[in-house]
């Protein structure tokens, strides 16, 4: 992992999924690759500015260079390869990451409805709903089945850095496998935060999602069949 | 009586409406339904305004006449009071255009300042949810507008004729018909709060757009009508440039300017026609009945994100183009060095245009379309890396060994360079699939787009506005308040939004009022450093404006350069040049001995000699 010697800094926040991983780390490769380029303008510009001004009414041309075939063909070259490369990963790479499992059975199934201005999560195996928290046992991959009832919203756990849109008269999928404890009461970014402007409440359409152990999501389906 | 057109304009105008509205009640009667339903009667009272403006304003003198056998009027050529009528000088409408785009500019930046207030702290500062969206919307389409019209509506219009040698445009009717489309749009859009406002934001997704106040309506309408203007305004410059060329005035010598305005205006004519008829269905569903985005009814929302992006993408381009070409003519200029790469720059212009047709749907990763359109879209998407990768190289090339002549414009040019080069970089975090799945609807989305149009885009704007400042007021600006205005633009701007990156990672999702309380202080942070940034558009306005009134009386070319604009009088006259001008060789033959761009044969008393200085 070349990457995580260059970028030792974390930026990121808490990531509680193992697709938050593969986000962070196509996230820290692009960092490794931007820099360079980034670097090389600015420097190339801040040196020719100190390096090559001239004060006062210009009294003279600089040298006529229009561009030798040799410099361009060399940049197009190496601009060309670093696209490639980006396609190549961590573009076409982190997409096989995070489909490594498509085909495979999920753990768990929920369906969440989006609507103004909450959200609704169904464990339709359990027939278990709620519209005040998302729980989640740990190391599971759960496939989430989104729904809209109006305007288009999106589903987004910014701790498993996973998003899709939930589109009227349609069903969008995506999966998460969360693998850390924990909840929003202590880390804001363990919720589903609706991504897709939706009106009025959308800045506050959020729903806390909570990561326990395998027991005590038995037990919480067990008290939420009771009720 | 210098107003007399404008307040004939909307006397036949209120006709128009009138006539709309009446006709549309009278039709719901005979109909058997309800007479009055606001949406119908407003949007064909306002088709018929918008007729009655353009006539009172000057369409009927100046154009209509001619269709019932009558001589039009001749418009007038002197004096302030030509601005505010219907002029057919291209210089006159370039004027216009640019003087209500930096109004329009500076009143959204105010709009976004109210917006930073109320992001100031977490929970409500100043206004409730409903306000913020309408600011945020309207904050969103000014600037939009801004950032199209701006170049293709202002300088365009003022420079393309000038540099290529000619006249005028190849319509100057239809040029001067697409400017006084613009105010009914501002009129419309600062009408959007008395109706509700409208909280789509600048996209009007389907089914919300449907089902909002009907502030909405009158957005749309507003976007419609500024649609029509970008695509008049895209033929135009098309065939101006295809046709009006001086004499000599081969493509292989076109300053790199007109490329880029040819450029953009390819996609101005044909891709403004997709969101044109996205606009049209949503307002159909609005005021018909058509369902088709409901769901409900078979209509499909994910449609209108299709047609919306396969505009609205290549529109960034009408954008960027064109400042490409105002920085590169500003580096090669200042740096008094031949443009490097000159053709391979033109060639990766075009080839941007040819790109920007095909990489629409990486605006819609997460919307819930195929999965496996995903990698199609990645792949032509990063692609654009190397066209625009040649233009850095131009850049850069150009100015290394030159003899840097660092005025205002130079800066900015220079700080278009560092500003971009973050808008390109971020852009690929962005049309990476696994990156964009969390980064998507972020506040990083927010600091890319500003860092490519305001830090880009807009960097070049106002470096050109000082570069052609002498040329199109005959005076010269305040050279050391504009050398202030760069240093404290460029740190302020980039403070602000590099924190903005920092935001989005942190996880704020744009568009919102409200937001968790870990991300207090760096809002805060992002907030004061916009005030500072804000501030610095006083010295702007004071500068430019002061200068316009009293600064000193500009020369012909106080930059030497060799592009024909400055080898004509500032302002140039009505004609633009005494004679038609011979192009004889390349725009960028610095260093060149003997190199000369154009001849002017002497005519008419003038003393204007040869192009070269």
């Amino acid at each position: 992992m070349l990457e995580l010697l260059i970028v030792p800094w974390n930026l990121f926040p808490l990531a509680a999924a193992e697709e938050a991983a593969v986000v962070d780390n196509a996230f820290k490769l692009l960092m490794v690759l931007a820099t360079p380029v980034f670097a090389l303008v600015v420097v190339t510009v801040i040196y020719s500015m100190l390096r090559f001004r001239r004060r006062g009414e210009p009294t003279e041309d600089g040298p006529a260079i229009h561009g030798p075939r040799s410099v361009i063909l060399a940049w197009l070259t190496v601009t060309t390869g670093l696209t490639i490369l980006m396609i190549i990963t961590p573009g076409i790479t982190g997409l096989r990451e995070l489909r490594a499992h498509a085909s495979e059975a999920p753990d768990l199934l929920v369906q969440v409805q989006g609507g103004r201005w909450f959200w609704k999560v169904t464990y339709p195996e359990y027939g278990v709903s709620s519209t005040k928290e998302l729980v989640l046992p740990v190391g599971k991959r759960a496939r989430f089945e989104v729904s809209a009832m109006d305007v288009l919203h999106s589903f987004w756990i910014p701790a498993f850095r996973v998003k899709i849109d939930a589109v009227p008269g349609k069903i969008t999928t995506t999966y998460a496998t969360p693998d850390t404890l924990g909840s929003y009461d202590d880390d804001e970014h363990m919720r589903i935060q609706c991504a897709e402007l939706c009106g009025l409440g959308h800045s506050v359409m959020r729903l806390s999602v909570r990561v326990v152990t395998e027991d005590e999501f038995k037990a919480w389906i067990a008290e939420s069949t009771a009720k | 009586m210098a107003f007399l057109p404008l307040i004939k304009a909307v006397l036949f105008a209120a006709i128009g409406f009138a006539v709309g509205a009446g006709a549309t009640t009278g039709l719901r009667n005979l109909l058997g339904m309800e007479p009055w339903s606001t949406e119908p009667v407003v949007t064909m009272g306002y088709v018929f305004a918008l007729i009655g403006w353009l006539l009172g304003v000057g369409l009927w003198d100046a154009w209509a006449r001619e269709w019932f056998g009558k001589q039009p009027k001749e418009p007038l050529h002197e004096g302030w009071a030509r601005f505010l009528r219907f002029s057919t000088d291209h210089k006159v409408i370039g004027v216009q255009y640019l003087v209500t785009m930096v109004v329009i500019m500076l009143l959204a930046g105010a709009l976004s300042l109210l917006m930073r207030v109320e992001l100031a702290a977490p929970g409500q500062t100043i206004m409730g949810a409903s306000d913020f969206n309408t600011t945020m919307s309207l904050h969103g389409i000014m600037m939009i507008a801004v950032a199209v019209a701006t170049v293709m509506g202002g300088f365009a219009n003022f420079f393309v004729p000038l540099m290529i040698g000619a006249e005028d445009v190849a319509f100057p009717r239809i040029n001067a018909m697409s400017y006084w489309i613009v105010p009914p749009v501002a009129v419309l859009l600062l009408a959007t709060p008395l109706m509700g406002g409208f909280d789509t934001g600048w996209t009007a997704y389907p089914p919300l757009s449907v089902l909002n106040a009907s502030g909405q309506l009158l957005f749309l309408l507003a976007f419609l009508t500024f649609g029509v203007s970008s695509i008049l305004g895209g033929l135009n410059f098309l065939a101006t440039i295809i046709m009006l060329r001086a004499p000599g005035m081969s493509w292989g010598r076109l300053p790199i300017f007109v490329w880029s305005i040819f450029s953009a205006a390819l996609i101005s004519l044909t891709a403004t026609q997709s969101v044109a008829l996205g606009l049209l269905t949503v307002i159909l569903d609005r005021v018909a009945g058509t369902s088709f985005y409901n769901a409900a009814e078979g209509g499909n929302a994910l449609l209108y994100e299709h047609v919306f992006w396969f505009y609205s993408h290549p529109a960034v381009y009408i954008m960027i183009l064109p400042a490409f070409g105002i920085a590169l003519e500003m580096l090669t200029h200042f740096s008094r060095k031949p443009l490097f790469a000159y053709k391979w720059v033109v060639a990766s212009l075009l080839t941007v245009v040819g790109l920007s047709y095909i990489v629409w749907a990486h605006h819609l990763f997460t919307s819930g379309m195929g999965d496996y359109l995903h990698l199609p879209f990645m792949v032509t998407t990063e692609l654009i890396s190397i066209p625009t990768g040649m233009v850095f190289l131009s850049g850069l090339g150009t100015i290394w060994q030159g003899r840097l002549w660092l005025k205002t414009p130079m800066l900015f040019a220079l700080g278009f360079l560092m500003n971009f080069v973050i808008g390109g970089v971020t852009g690929i975090f962005l049309a990476d699939v696994p990156t964009d799945i969390n980064l998507q609807d972020t506040y990083f989305v927010v600091a890319h787009f500003h860092y490519t149009i305001m830090g880009g885009e807009i960097f070049a704007i106002l470096g050109a506005l000082y570069y052609w400042f002498p040329k199109m007021s005959g005076r010269s600006y305040n050279e050391a308040l504009g050398v202030v205005h760069f240093w404290w633009l460029f740190l302020s701007y980039n403070v602000t939004f590099i924190s903005m990156f920092w935001v989005g990672i942190l996880g704020m999702p744009r568009r919102v009022a409200d937001y968790p309380a870990n991300m207090a202080d760096a809002n805060l942070f992002v907030t004061v450093a916009s005030f500072v940034l804000g501030a610095s558009f006083l010295v702007f306005a004071g500068n430019l404006l002061y200068s316009w009134i009293k600064g000193p009386v500009a020369s012909a070319n106080p930059w030497k350069a060799r592009t024909l604009e400055w080898q004509t009088s500032s302002p140039p006259p009505l004609e633009n040049f005494p004679s038609e001008p011979t192009v004889v060789g390349s725009p960028y033959g610095y260093g060149v001995a003997g190199s000369v761009h154009a001849r002017l044969a002497p005519a008419g008393g003038s003393k204007e000699q040869d192009g070269q200085s």
